[in-house]
């Protein structure tokens, strides 16, 4: 999964940026409006968390400017608690909100809901077969039992599994894995997918020859 | 007694008072002049009877049947008094007889209803003749000594001679009397029961009308008092809502003309502003509120984020350093923020030391020389030496936030020019930037609290209060600070302070 930031308090952004990698998501940063929306068009983010307050353009009108290209989920940090700014959010197109001050954990589970909600899923289970995926707590079992994967294994099974039945190409895959300061080997997703069809069995992942990968079922 | 403190009720208590006052008046006098008229015609038509008698009396008596009056022995409404005929040598002789002349019997007709009657005194008091009529209690029978009698006198008209007659009223009778020149004495009396009948109707009739115009203007002056105390009704309704924490209420004014209407014009334009006050003060909390949640966010995600898992020494301090940075942030904030509430409740106690200003300056320009030199921003100061009382370190803290300003909202490699001069007993100084200048709707509000040019917080730490501030410091030395800006062409701070 591939988030974006756009949060002009350094410190702030800083800190999120790295609690979202330990998370296990491919995270882009950007100080200021115009380089978050900039960003925010360019590439096909798997959320955007945005904060209202910027320099340059303002939450809301990068938001008003991505809506007419872009569907991405956006989740809104914002300083102010009345209703009227939270409307103002959800009716400009923001698919949630978080108040400063925040818990972390809270971030990570709005995050978590509105990537779900983007595919159309409305729980944090997914089951392919045998195979049971927990969004949530971020593990996947077979039969029942845990596996032990790296968050990168992880992150190739979710983002698979959430687009269960469609072919998901190598560009796609690299887009939503690797952050732009990422400098990866090509041959990396392959080591990536040859791991999980190890650990959860040769046919999880079925390869489409010169289109990408895909998860059946 | 909530009734007596009620102005409604007051004003129709005294309003009714008064409308009492003039009726019972008007009624009275009404009827004074009634009774009076009623009484002078009874006089008038006294003083004839006295005028027929006494011609009666005076005329040489005529025997005979040809003779218009009737012998004094048989009178057709005289008789002589109860004692007996009087003794014929006892008198003079023309008084042996009287007779009422025939032509002068319907003056003491007793179908009139008021029934005259007459009756004659000799000299010595001896009744020479009366009327059968004559009612028992009579003014002659006693003297004028009778206790029973009321006497007075009126003025006769003034085709009568102008002498004052006695006139007598007892018993729903009046009498007067008359002493001829010869001694005898004529009384002539009346009945007045019709003329109080009457009188007592006229009375009825005026209470009943005065009843009635009572009525109704104690109806109308309700109705008055009710229209005219509408809108106090409607202040007061208003205020009740405004107390009970709608602000935005405000009096309907009808009448903005009516000193009433004048009071609630009055009262609306203290509603608007306590709700602007309210609206600024609740503005300046939510924002103050607002500023602080961002370095509170700060601290737990980078806490919350190291917490996480184990980390390297590195790491750590990077952590403490961030938790530092939004630390010293809120400290700032919180400074200004008991700054400004201390200049606002008056409380802030400024020095009062005499300084020269142009020293102030060049110590403020060196402390943002480093800053400057980052955005390669050149300062140039042009100040003359000028020595002012006030508050050094305070006024310092003025000319460094604008220094500051002027060097962050500049252009890289753009100057900052310093000048401070004496100008008619002020000591004038400005500085002005090559920045790109703010537009003309944000100008009145840099002065605001939480005012930013850009709306962003990536000002080195600018907290938005740094000019309201400078404006509180500045205005507490009885000074001014104005703000000319031009779009791409720079902004222009001046601060104007009296030299003392």
């Amino acid at each position: 999964m591939r988030v974006l930031i756009i949060e002009d308090e350094p410190d702030l952004l800083t800190s999120l940026a790295q609690a979202l990698r330990e998370e296990g998501y491919a995270v882009d940063t950007a100080a200021n409006g115009d380089d978050g929306l900039f960003s925010a068009e360019g590439t096909d983010y798997d959320a955007i968390v945005l904060d209202v307050m910027l320099p340059g353009l303002d939450g809301w009108e990068i938001l008003k400017r991505l809506r007419k290209t872009k569907k991405t989920p956006v989740l809104m940090l914002t300083a102010r608690d009345q209703t009227r700014d939270r409307v103002k959010g959800l009716d400009t197109g923001a698919d949630d909100y978080v108040v400063k001050p925040f818990d972390l954990e809270e971030v990570f589970a709005r995050l978590r809901a509105i990537i779900r909600r983007s595919a159309n899923k409305t729980t944090n289970v997914i089951e392919i077969g045998e195979v049971k995926i927990d969004t949530a707590a971020r593990i996947v079992l077979l039969k029942n039992q845990p596996v032990e994967v790296t968050a990168r294994e992880y992150s190739l099974v979710e983002f698979l599994a959430l687009h269960r039945g469609e072919v998901v190409t190598r560009t796609q895959l690299y887009e939503h894995l690797f952050d732009e300061n990422e400098n990866s080997m090509s041959n990396l997703l392959d080591v990536h997918v040859s791991n999980v069809r190890k650990k959860l069995g040769a046919e999880f992942i079925a390869t489409r020859r010169g289109h990408g990968y895909c998860i059946e079922g | 007694m909530k009734l007596f403190k009620s102005i409604k009720w007051r004003l129709q208590i005294w309003y009714g008072l008064i409308l009492v006052v003039v009726l019972a008046g008007f009624g009275g006098t009404a009827y004074q002049l009634e009774r009076n008229r009623q009484f002078r015609r009874i006089d008038d038509e006294l003083h004839r009877r006295i005028g027929v008698i006494g011609n009666a009396l005076h005329r040489p008596p005529m025997r005979g049947p040809n003779g218009g009056s009737q012998p004094f022995d048989r009178p057709p409404r005289g008789q002589f008094p109860d004692d007996g005929p009087p003794e014929q040598n006892e008198r003079p002789p023309m008084f042996r007889e009287f007779h009422l002349p025939e032509q002068d019997a319907h003056f003491f007709d007793s179908s009139d209803p008021n029934q005259f009657y007459f009756s004659i005194a000799a000299r010595d008091g001896r009744a020479l003749a009366r009327s059968t009529n004559q009612p028992a209690r009579q003014a002659i029978t006693k003297g004028a000594a009778n206790p029973f009698m009321a006497v007075n006198t009126i003025s006769p008209r003034a085709s009568n001679p102008p002498k004052p007659v006695p006139v007598f009223t007892f018993d729903n009778h009046r009498e007067i009397a008359e002493v001829l020149p010869s001694g005898e004495t004529i009384w002539i009396g009346c009945s007045v029961a019709p003329e109080l009948k009457e009188l007592r109707r006229a009375k009825l009739n005026l209470i009943g009308a005065g009843s009635l115009i009572l009525l109704v203007g104690l109806i109308g002056g309700w109705w008055l008092v009710s229209r005219s105390l509408r809108p106090v009704s409607e202040i007061s309704g208003t205020a009740v809502k405004i107390a009970g924490g709608d602000l935005s209420q405000r009096i309907n004014i009808a009448e903005a003309e009516s000193e009433l209407g004048q009071l609630a014009s009055v009262l609306n334009s203290t509603f608007a502003r306590l709700e602007t006050a309210f609206a600024q003060q609740k503005q300046f909390a939510s924002d103050a509120a607002h500023e602080l949640r961002t370095p509170v966010s700060v601290i737990l995600t980078q806490t919350q984020t190291a917490l996480n898992r184990e980390r390297d020494a590195a790491s750590y301090k990077q952590t403490v350093e961030a938790c530092q940075r939004a630390a010293q942030r809120m400290r700032k904030l919180i400074e200004s923020l008991l700054a400004l509430a201390r200049f606002d409740a008056g409380q802030e106690i400024l020095k009062r030391v005499p300084f020269d200003l142009s020293k102030a300056i060049a110590d403020s320009t060196e402390l943002v020389q480093p800053l400057a030199d980052e955005r390669s921003v050149k300062i140039f100061v042009k100040a003359v030496p000028l020595e002012i009382t006030g508050d050094p370190e305070r006024l310092a803290q003025v000319f460094t936030n604008l220094l500051t300003n002027a060097i962050q909202y500049n252009r890289t490699d753009g100057e900052v020019r310093v000048s401070l001069a004496s100008q008619n007993g002020l000591a004038v100084f400005t500085v002005a930037d090559t920045g790109q200048g703010m537009a003309a709707d944000d100008l009145p509000r840099v002065f605001g609290r939480f005012f930013r040019a850009d709306q962003s917080r990536t000002g080195g730490g600018n907290s938005g209060l740094g000019l309201a501030i400078s404006k509180a410091i500045v205005e507490a030395h009885g000074g001014t600070i104005e703000v000319v800006s031009e779009q791409n062409a720079g902004t222009t701070f001046v601060v104007r302070l009296p030299i003392v």
